[in-house]
């Protein structure tokens, strides 16, 4: 107490704390007055969020979803907090809209108050803003594609291009885009919502709350103190307020997190589900009319609830006498209502949609699993490297597509990768080997084709058969014995092959061994070395790989081959 | 002014209301106070690893007793961020008795990089004057401690160190 008598003498805190919470509510504390302090809470709540999140999170198209899911998925509770911070903005909407429900209900727009309203307004469209910046800061998938949507409105309507690409740091969405929406986000529209929710206070102050329609002695008779009767009800509401939201954060375990933005994928976009009416309506007007959807209605109903004051002509604010501004805003909502409804319901019956989001859930999952590793400095997509069959892949770019093909892509050097030495791929082989498919841009070009006169299709097919017999314990698993048997018979007995080809292991002839030849552990000894003499010997031209590439490289790289036979 | 007038609202009840917005009060503030606490102070489970050994290169890179600097290289994990093969720090190896011996080039004092002088055989740090022996030994300056071995590890003919950062400006050499 002494402490507080010295800091009073010197600052006065005990009058300006006593001016701030003495205030007489005429008719008494009522439940419907709490939304105002509920939405200040919730505002407080945010901003405490929010820097908490700005701890982690890194404003960059590189860096954004990495440290998203690093904060997420690996920081000690950073998916409650995200996860309050993202079902917080969703509770602030509802209240927005509860609040002003409540303020047209009591009439508390009309004279002196219009300046309160319209900067209760200002802030209804300042909340909707800061859900459309923060939507897009994750950089994920659905924020990526939502916005775009959002910023492609902007850009469709009369006039709205410079506008699309301030806004957008340029013609198309990049590092500028998100520095952008974060300034936004963090500076420009907290200052802004602090600055004009001292107004609005102020001028609550100033006129006090709008009371129900009783005689004034009852209401003087039923008048309470704010501090505690009304705050009490106050911090009652955003005790609920906040109970919900942590259960629904518990519940949901935060918020969700899409695989990577990806500009080259195409996305199931859908806008969070306070925007999903605009995006209905969207649906009806299309072409030339799509401006009716983007501007005009949504312009008509901010334009009627501005002029709401203005509009009422009642004289006095009893419900019964405002029936038609209480049915213009009724209505008002009621299409919200519906067009939400519609959208939903939808999607629900949409399968593609509900396909897409299966594989985009999935795609999640798979994403952020491989950036608990850490994801590399090129960032966002660059997480799916982590993946061993990306990393295996990327590799063979840089190791070996330099001569051989592989889906298509890379060079005719060497003998093609795709499907290599499936049935198809020996059978087509043994017909032409000269083909650039397979040795023809090599110095072991020497082998001669085997004709149809020599050996029908159905012979080879045999012959092959035997083949895959011989290339090691899983291919012979797959095999038919009796085309085995029969190819068996066609080498031994018909065909010239083995007077190059050895059958036996290690044993060297003028062309390769075909023993366990296209096996996983035969290809990484030809990744290794194809010079050892069982091999290609001295028309070997791949360069060996022993010292460059590792063990486990150099296997991974030997089964990712082996297993291109499938088709 | 908030004097009550109805006469329902008594002291005590408002009492009650008063103590009822303060608990309420500190519960909400706790909602985002208390994980704040772990998500600020505690981020990850696990806190920095084990030095691991580098490789440093061949053996024969360091014949006689002049140190040679070397940079040592490793995928590192930084937050959300794998790059891989990245400088992580550098080393002074050098041949004493035919054991290859290392020291880290961070000053045990304030965390310069300490360099090698060859004229005078010894080890020097550029910001405040800490001079070193060849066996690490403080010879002058304000370094609490002789410069930091690291361990060295020798297979096939090849080098490698393990990096440890250590505390700097105490006498007892800690990781960090
Ligand atoms: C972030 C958004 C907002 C915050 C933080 C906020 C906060 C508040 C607070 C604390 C009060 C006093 C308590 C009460 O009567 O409920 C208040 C009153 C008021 N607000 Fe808001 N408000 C917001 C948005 C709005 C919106 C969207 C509107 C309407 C379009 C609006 C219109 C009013 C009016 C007219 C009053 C006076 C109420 C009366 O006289 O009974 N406010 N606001
Ligand atoms: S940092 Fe080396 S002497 Fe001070």
């Amino acid at each position: 107490m002494a402490l507080l008598d010295w800091l009073d003498e010197r600052t006065g805190i005990r009058s300006a704390t006593r001016l701030m919470l003495e205030e007489d509510v005429p008719g008494g504390a009522r439940l419907r007055y709490v939304f105002g302090s509920v939405l200040v809470f919730l505002f407080m709540q945010q901003v405490v969020l929010g820097i908490l999140l700005a701890f982690y999170y890194s404003p960059s198209a590189t860096d954004a979803w990495a440290s998203t899911a690093y904060l997420n998925d690996q920081v000690t509770y950073g998916w409650f907090l995200r996860g309050l911070h993202h079902h917080g903005s969703s509770a602030m909407v509802v209240v927005v809209v509860l609040h002003l429900l409540q303020v047209v209900f009591a009439g508390a727009y009309r004279k002196p108050r219009e300046v309160n309203w319209w900067t209760g307004l200002l802030m209804g469209a300042i909340v909707l803003a800061f859900a459309l910046t923060g939507y897009l800061l994750p950089w994920d998938q659905k924020g990526y594609w939502a916005t775009q949507v959002a910023t492609g409105i902007m850009g469709s309507v009369p006039g709205g291009e410079p506008m699309q690409q301030f806004v957008q740091g340029g013609s198309e969405y990049g590092n500028l885009t998100l520095t952008r929406f974060f300034a936004l986000h963090v500076f420009v529209l907290p200052i802004a919502l602090a600055g004009l929710l001292g107004v609005h206070l102020l001028l609550f102050r100033k006129h006090g709350v709008t009371p129900p329609d009783l005689p004034e002695p009852e209401l003087r008779r039923k008048t309470q103190p704010f501090w505690p009767n009304q705050l009490f009800l106050d911090v009652l509401a955003m005790a609920v307020c906040a109970a919900v939201l942590v259960g629904l954060t518990v519940q949901t375990h935060g918020a969700e997190l899409f695989a990577p933005a990806d500009p080259a994928s195409n996305f199931v976009a859908r806008p969070e589900w306070y925007f999903l009416f605009l995006f209905q309506l969207l649906k009806y007007f299309q072409g030339p009319l799509q401006i009716v959807a983007t501007v005009l209605l949504p312009g008509a109903a901010a334009a009627y609830l501005f002029a709401l004051p203005f509009v009422d002509r009642s004289k006095s604010r009893a419900v019964r006498s405002r029936w038609s501004v209480l049915s213009g805003v009724g209505l008002l909502m009621a299409g919200v209502t519906a067009l939400t409804a519609v959208a939903i319901v939808e999607d629900g019956g949409n399968e593609s949609f509900q396909h897409g989001v299966e594989q985009a859930h999935a795609e999640a999952a798979r994403a952020r699993e491989l950036a608990r590793e850490g994801v590399a400095p090129v960032g966002g997509v660059a997480v799916f490297d982590n993946d061993p069959e990306q990393k295996t892949r990327n590799l063979f770019k840089e190791q070996c597509a330099t001569c051989h093909t592989l889906e298509g892509k890379g060079s005719e050097e060497a003998p093609t990768l795709d499907g290599f030495t499936s049935r198809e791929w020996l059978a087509a082989l043994v017909r032409s080997p000269r083909d650039r498919r397979f040795y023809g841009a090599t110095k072991h070009n020497t082998m001669e084709p085997l004709t149809a006169e020599q050996a029908s299709d159905e012979e080879l097919a045999a012959v092959v058969e035997y083949l895959v017999s011989l290339s090691g314990a899983s291919a012979a698993a797959s095999v038919d014995a009796a085309t085995v048997a029969r190819g068996k018979e066609l080498w031994d007995k018909k065909l010239e092959c083995s007077s190059c080809h050895e059958l036996e292991a290690g044993k060297e002839g003028a062309g390769p061994t075909l023993a366990g030849r296209g096996s996983p552990a035969w290809i990484a000894r030809i990744i290794r070395d194809s010079s050892q003499k069982d091999l290609y010997g001295d028309t070997a031209e791949m360069p060996k790989f022993a010292d460059k590439l590792s063990t486990e490289q150099i296997e991974a790289l030997a089964q990712f081959v082996a297993s291109r036979k499938a088709p | 002014m908030s004097s009550g007038s109805g006469g329902e609202p008594d002291a005590g009840r408002r009492g009650v209301l008063k103590l009822g917005i303060g608990a309420l009060g500190l519960g909400l503030a706790a909602v985002p106070v208390v994980p704040a606490v772990g998500y600020l102070l505690f981020p990850t489970g696990s806190k920095g690893g084990e030095g691991a050994f580098l490789p440093a290169g061949k053996r024969s890179a360091f014949a006689g007793s002049v140190p040679v600097r070397v940079e040592l290289h490793a995928d590192k994990v930084d937050a959300w961020n794998k790059t891989p093969d990245v400088k992580l720090g550098s080393c002074w190896v050098l041949e004493r008795d035919g054991a290859l011996q290392a020291f880290s080039t961070v000053c045990p004092h304030l965390g310069c990089a300490v360099d090698y002088d060859p004229e005078a055989q010894k080890f020097k740090c550029p910001c405040h004057r800490s001079a070193f022996a060849l066996d690490g030994a403080v010879e002058a300056g304000p370094s609490p401690r002789p410069l930091d071995a690291l361990e060295v590890q020798e297979e096939n003919g090849l080098v490698a160190i393990k990096l440890v950062r250590y505390r700097q400006g105490v006498a007892q050499k800690e990781p960090v």
